[in-house]
């Protein structure tokens, strides 16, 4: 039986159409996934087919039944659920007050706080999803605040999973959990939508493929009959080449070096508790790790951001004791930072603006007080072509370009600002495959150059492949030094959770 | 400073007490739900002047009570459209709420009883004797006698801060408001109108500022001055944040916020420091506000969709 059919749907928001007559339909008990690069209207189709948009044309059933979904109620009504990419969690309530909200047990009017507990822990055992009914939602790591999620909509009764992307923010072990939570979910008879622009995942989980790109349809493929290249052509349109090259550059000077260094994170809790390494030219050496284990405290001392508690930092080989960030820089220091809408991009201006940032001080950009913005917008220009920024307008407003392209503008930015020392701070975060190419072609090419780069990154695969050397990071401290010949995504998955280390002899 | 000197004190404390209580829950309530409301100072004013029109041609203070939080929704209404419906800036909409209160009450003041700066006086206010909760019981108990003989405004403002303390914490609506204000998308998926709870909190939230402002013109004093009412909405602002957006909390900022209005008769009754500047003790709400602000007496924090308009289909 189809447990849920869309036929010749669309969406049209101004001056963008999202969705281009769709039409395909999920069997029940099937994990049925949807790939695309950010912005090909993945998530868009999903709000729709769960009541957040209303589409602009086209039909959707559900166990054959065609139906109009008006808003979320109408989508629960139809026993569906959704477990969104942003988790939709409020960090101040109990884990139960997120699971119940919106479909509480009550006395009169009132709350029923004590039943609400029970209700969760009897779910959480049925299912056999484990967590503290109340415990602050806040406080639990990433991949058990997506259980709760999960919890939330099967207590709805959903027999349609919908899942946004859900491994975006999970750390490997994780995502395997995940994956068993599916499966079982699978097996007890619920079909899952499986969004996601990650394919190897979608080899790993998933039953049958449908691939859009820029709103449309590409094709529905079976696991079976396919394979990762064939599927990232047709993400993408082109051949996509996912292997990285070996580059063999020879190492030149110390660019960076850090040494015992001890940072306290933003709660005042030593984060980062003395680290020792060095980057040389011509070298990338890659930062992995669980995220929350120091990584960030690293960079933002590395950045200027916060001061490191004691501890000393050398950039080409001048003590970067007590300096501001536009000293680092002018020092040679560049930044690609994850957080594109918080660090990376004044998201309101344009692209014109955002390309000259930390340069807009300095000649031809600027001459005495005067900005010279014929200067700037042929800078700008030149930029969004080297890098093929689209759509290309420089005075589009950077928060309206997609993730790979503000990505791209970022970069644009970074690399041409004189540097030796790059840090790139999960470089790849949220990137489809397109992108994600784009990036490690420029971070090869700035090794080519004789740059010293820090990788910092989440992805093990990346890790792996771009790296010369790989610093292993757990609880504030490096656990373990490597390079990818000597290593496995496995060994290192281990270390990054601290299997095996015996502490008092790292620290 | 014996006994019944202690008490008066105490009994004009919660007096000063009571209008910046009402603002304060205002303002809890509303903003609770995701809507920043500064107009609660002109909405004050609107429910100080209608007050003491229903009390003072009714003869009643009830119906002035009516009046005043009927007045209150409607102010409360024009905010939730402009905020809610149009998804207008929230200051925006406060500040114009304060200044055309500023104006029109004036304004109408001076049309309906041709006078300046003062309305008539009141014979039948809740200040009255004839409507103070007496419990002759508790006169002989020290502090406790200051609550024989108060205003029912007073009272009302300490039973409704329970009540809004069950609302919001155990009651499926407070779930669900709470959810509106921390994360309105997320209350969409889970099939909550945040736009139907956001109205409501806001008009109810307009009324309790409606009532504070009668509490002001029908208990506090016994008629409607021009100066009305005196920055003392600010204060309840100042006095929720202070209280960290819960009931109980604004209740105890509004209380110390109000002992500080009486600094000065503490100082005329018992001599102490005498050659304190009047001004100085009056600024105390402020510099408290301050320094819960900036971290010192731990952390205030907003609910964390408050203020920010909500667009179901934002991109």
């Amino acid at each position: 039986m189809k447990a849920l059919e869309v036929r010749e749907v669309s969406k049209m928001f101004p001056g963008n159409l999202a969705n281009d007559r769709i039409s395909f339909s999920v069997e029940k008990g099937e994990i049925f996934a949807i790939v695309g690069e950010n912005g090909a209207g993945k998530t868009t189709l999903m709000n729709i087919i769960y009541g957040i948009y209303t589409p602009s044309a086209g039909t959707i059933f559900v166990n054959e039944k065609e139906v109009k979904i008006h808003s979320v109620e109408d989508a629960i009504r139809l026993r569906m659920g959704m477990v969104h990419q942003e988790f939709m969690l409020i960090p101040r309530f109990s884990v139960t007050e997120n699971i119940v909200v919106g479909d509480e047990p009550r006395k009169g009017i009132f709350f029923d706080y004590t039943r609400a507990v029970r209700e969760v822990r009897e779910l959480s055992e049925r299912v056999s999803l484990t967590v503290d009914a109340q415990a602050t939602t806040g406080d639990l790591p990433v991949g058990i605040q997506q259980r709760v999620e999960i919890l939330k909509v099967l207590r709805r009764g959903a027999e349609i999973l919908i899942f946004d992307e859900p491994t975006a923010v999970l750390t490997p072990e994780e995502t395997a959990d995940l994956f068993v939570t599916m499966r079982k979910l699978q097996e007890e008879g619920k079909t899952i939508l499986f969004i996601s622009h990650k394919l190897k995942e979608v080899m790993e989980i998933a039953d049958r493929i449908a691939v859009l790109r820029r709103g449309k349809l590409q094709g529905i493929v079976n696991k079976k009959d396919t394979n990762e290249e064939e599927l990232a052509r047709m993400m993408v349109g082109r051949n996509v080449v996912l292997e990285i090259p070996k580059l063999d550059v020879p190492v030149g000077d110390v660019a960076f070096a850090c040494h015992d260094l001890h940072v306290k994170n933003s709660r005042g809790y030593e984060a980062l508790k003395g680290v020792s390494f060095e980057v040389r030219g011509g070298e990338i050496v890659g930062v992995a790790g669980v995220q929350g284990n120091g990584q960030d405290e690293l960079v933002n001392a590395m950045i200027g951001f916060s001061r490191p508690v004691s501890g000393s930092m050398e950039l080409n080989r001048k003590s970067m004791h007590m300096v501001t960030t536009a000293q680092l820089r002018k020092e040679g220091m560049s930044y690609i930072t994850e957080d594109r809408a918080r660090r990376g991009l004044v998201m309101p201006y344009t692209v014109r603006d955002n390309a000259i940032m930390g340069q807009h001080l300095n000649k031809p950009f600027s001459r005495g007080l005067r900005m010279d913005y014929e200067k700037v917008a042929e800078f700008a220009e030149g930029k969004v072509k080297e890098y093929d920024i689209r759509p290309g307008d420089i005075y589009d407003t950077a928060g309206s370009l997609s993730g790979g392209n503000q990505q791209k503008l970022i970069l644009a930015r970074e690399l041409s600002l004189p540097h030796n020392f790059l840090i790139a701070s999960q470089p790849t975060r949220g990137l489809d495959v397109g992108a994600t190419e784009f990036v490690y072609g420029k971070l090869l090419e700035e090794k080519k150059a004789g740059k010293a780069i820090l990788l910092i990154s989440l992805e093990l695969s990346e890790i792996l492949g771009l790296s010369d050397r790989i610093l292993v990071m757990f609880d504030g401290h490096i656990v373990g030094e490597t390079t990818p010949d000597k290593t496995t995504e496995e060994a290192l998955g281990l270390l990054m959770l601290g299997v095996g280390i015996d502490r008092k002899v790292q620290s | 400073m014996n006994i019944t000197q202690i008490n008066v004190t105490i009994a004009q404390m919660l007096d000063y007490t009571t209008p910046i209580l009402f603002a304060a829950l205002c303002g809890v309530l509303s903003e609770n739900s995701g809507v920043v409301n500064i107009g609660l100072d002109g909405i004050m004013r609107f429910g100080a002047f209608f007050g003491l029109l229903g009390a003072y041609f009714s003869h009643s203070p009830w119906v002035g009570l009516l009046l005043g939080i009927a007045v209150g929704c409607a102010v409360g209404a024009l905010h939730a459209f402009i905020t809610i419906r149009w998804n207008g800036d929230q200051t925006v909409s406060g500040v114009a709420v304060n200044v055309i209160a500023l104006g029109l009450m004036t304004y109408l003041l001076e049309y309906i009883f041709s006078t300046t700066g003062y309305s008539p006086q009141l014979e039948n206010y809740f200040g009255a004797q004839a409507y103070r909760v007496h419990l002759p019981f508790l006169a002989k108990i020290p502090l406790l006698g200051a609550l024989s003989n108060l205003s029912v405004m007073i009272w009302l403002a300490f039973i409704l801060t329970i009540v809004l303390h069950v609302l919001l914490y155990h009651t499926v609506l407070g779930l669900r408001m709470r959810t509106c204000g921390e994360n309105p998308k997320a209350a969409t998926t889970l099939g909550i109108n945040v736009f139907r709870v956001r109205w409501f909190a806001v008009i109810a939230g307009a009324a309790l500022a409606g009532i504070g402002g009668v509490a002001l013109s029908t208990s506090s004093f016994s008629g409607f001055s021009d100066s009305m009412p005196n920055g003392i909405g600010f204060i309840g602002l100042a006095a929720m944040i202070f209280g960290k957006w819960t009931p109980f909390g604004a209740m105890g900022a509004a209380l110390l916020f109000g002992t500080g209005q009486i600094v000065q008769s503490i100082i005329a009754v018992t001599g102490i420091a005498p050659n304190l500047a009047p001004g100085l003790t009056l600024i105390l709400p402020y510099v408290l506000t301050l320094a819960v602000l900036a971290g010192f007496v731990g952390r205030s924090v907003a609910p964390a969709a408050d203020g920010l308009p909500y667009y179901k289909e934002q991109r």
